[in-house]
């Protein structure tokens, strides 16, 4: 993909083994340039500080959730453009509709595959390269 | 079933409204108390197991009981209406205390959490499944790729004392050609397939542990009821008032992973599915 190897990602997740598997996805993928956050909260106050380019999140998680995160992320301009996807054991229509409304790039229900993971990137990368 | 055998609490107790009731008319109905009791206002239940117990009673010699119970009364005769006035009390008392757990609320608050238990089980059930699954992952994995490594490691060795050979002038020309050959077919082509397969096993054994998020979220629920039930169970016999706290999970967005999805329409069951209900709608 022409995605820029370099990108920089944030993971975010209360639980240390899934963001360990996304981080290495993503370094199978090519992305090594990871930082991850344990919740919605941390998340906000690393993004806030700038440099990331992508945000990987779960929905359910102490302090703040995914949806709320994906919320702010949207209502803060330095932050809106962020392309956030969602990875979440979340599998009610009703969330599925919630999270794109909130403008969500994509959705990934748990468990997951790699491949899921790898097309789902692409396809946030292809709309980037469009819009 | 005699007095005998009660506890001296209870048995106190007994004697205390038995003195009291003593002075009242010498009854003359002794021999059979128990169904003279009046039935309004207990329900069936309350009803049965007063008629059960009052008949075990009635049914002992009843020279018996005073002499235990109410030695002081000195007639047998005259303890029958104490005792009859406790059964009484007794009844009504469970009666009350059976309507206050209803006014309160706990009988909702316990026939919930007794409800929700068969709900732990599917979710207990969830992560055996799951755990065993990625045990299965695992396990599978590194049977493929321990004799990846094995073969890796014998064919360096062998190449590598072949080498020393070499090195030892005990070769010839024509040996030490094969052996370049060989080596370089090993360096270029085995090796790299060799690694290659053995990484995909170790992204395999990786990708196993998922399961890791997912039965930690269904176990949080379960700690949640169990402390919910000890609540429950604690509330009732402190008797505070009811925790009217009630997580309404139908129209909660974090419900956590579907444990259960058959004969429900409202979920997904797999990523095909996000996609195009998402397609669907246009994102």
């Amino acid at each position: 993909m022409a995605a820029d190897p370099k990108m920089r990602f944030l993971v975010v997740d209360d639980f240390s083994t899934m963001r360990r598997i996304v981080r290495n996805l993503l370094k199978e993928l090519g992305f090594t340039n990871v930082d991850e956050a344990e919740d919605g909260a941390i998340a906000l106050q690393k993004l806030q500080g700038g440099g990331f380019e992508f945000v990987v999140t779960d929905w359910n998680m102490p302090n703040m959730d995914g949806l709320t995160l994906l919320q702010s992320i949207r209502a803060t301009p330095s932050l809106k453009h962020l392309p956030v996807l969602m990875i979440t054991a979340e599998a009610k229509k009703e969330n599925i509709i919630a999270a794109a409304q909130a403008g969500a790039s994509g959705y990934i229900v748990k468990p997951f595959t790699a491949s899921t993971l790898s097309e789902k990137l692409n396809k946030i990368f292809e709309k980037m390269a469009q819009g | 079933m005699t007095a005998n055998n009660d506890s001296s609490e209870l048995e106190a107790l007994f004697d205390s409204i038995a003195a009291d009731a003593k002075p009242a008319t010498p009854a003359p109905k002794p021999v059979t108390p128990a169904p003279a009791v009046d039935k309004s206002g207990d329900d069936q239940e309350l009803q049965d197991l007063f008629d059960s117990v009052a008949s075990g009673y009635a049914a002992a010699p009843p020279e018996t009981v005073p002499a235990a119970a109410a030695p002081a009364a000195g007639e047998a005769v005259e303890s029958w209406p104490g005792q009859e006035s406790v059964f009484n009390r007794i009844g009504h008392m469970a009666r009350e205390l059976h309507d206050n757990l209803r006014e309160l609320g706990y009988d909702k608050l316990l026939e919930q959490t007794v409800s929700a238990l068969p709900d732990a089980q599917d979710r207990l059930a969830y992560i055996a499944n799951l755990t065993e699954q990625a045990a299965c992952r695992v396990l599978n994995a590194t049977d493929i790729a321990n004799p990846l490594v094995e073969e890796m490691e014998s064919g360096a060795a062998a190449l590598g004392d072949r080498w020393d050979k070499l090195f030892a002038n005990e070769l010839s020309v024509e040996e030490f050609k094969q052996l370049a050959g060989e080596t370089r077919a090993f360096l270029k082509d085995q090796l790299p397939q060799k690694t290659r397969a053995t990484h995909a096993q170790l992204t395999e054994i990786m990708m196993a542990q998922d399961f890791q998020d997912l039965t930690g979220q269904v176990i949080k629920k379960i700690v949640a009821l169990a402390q919910n039930l000890e609540s429950g169970l604690m509330g009732v016999l402190i008797e505070v008032l009811p925790d009217t706290r009630r997580t309404d999970e139908v129209n909660s967005l974090m419900n956590g992973p579907v444990i259960n999805a058959e004969g429900r329409n409202d979920v997904v069951v797999n990523q095909q599915q996000v996609d195009d209900l998402l397609d669907s709608l246009g994102f």
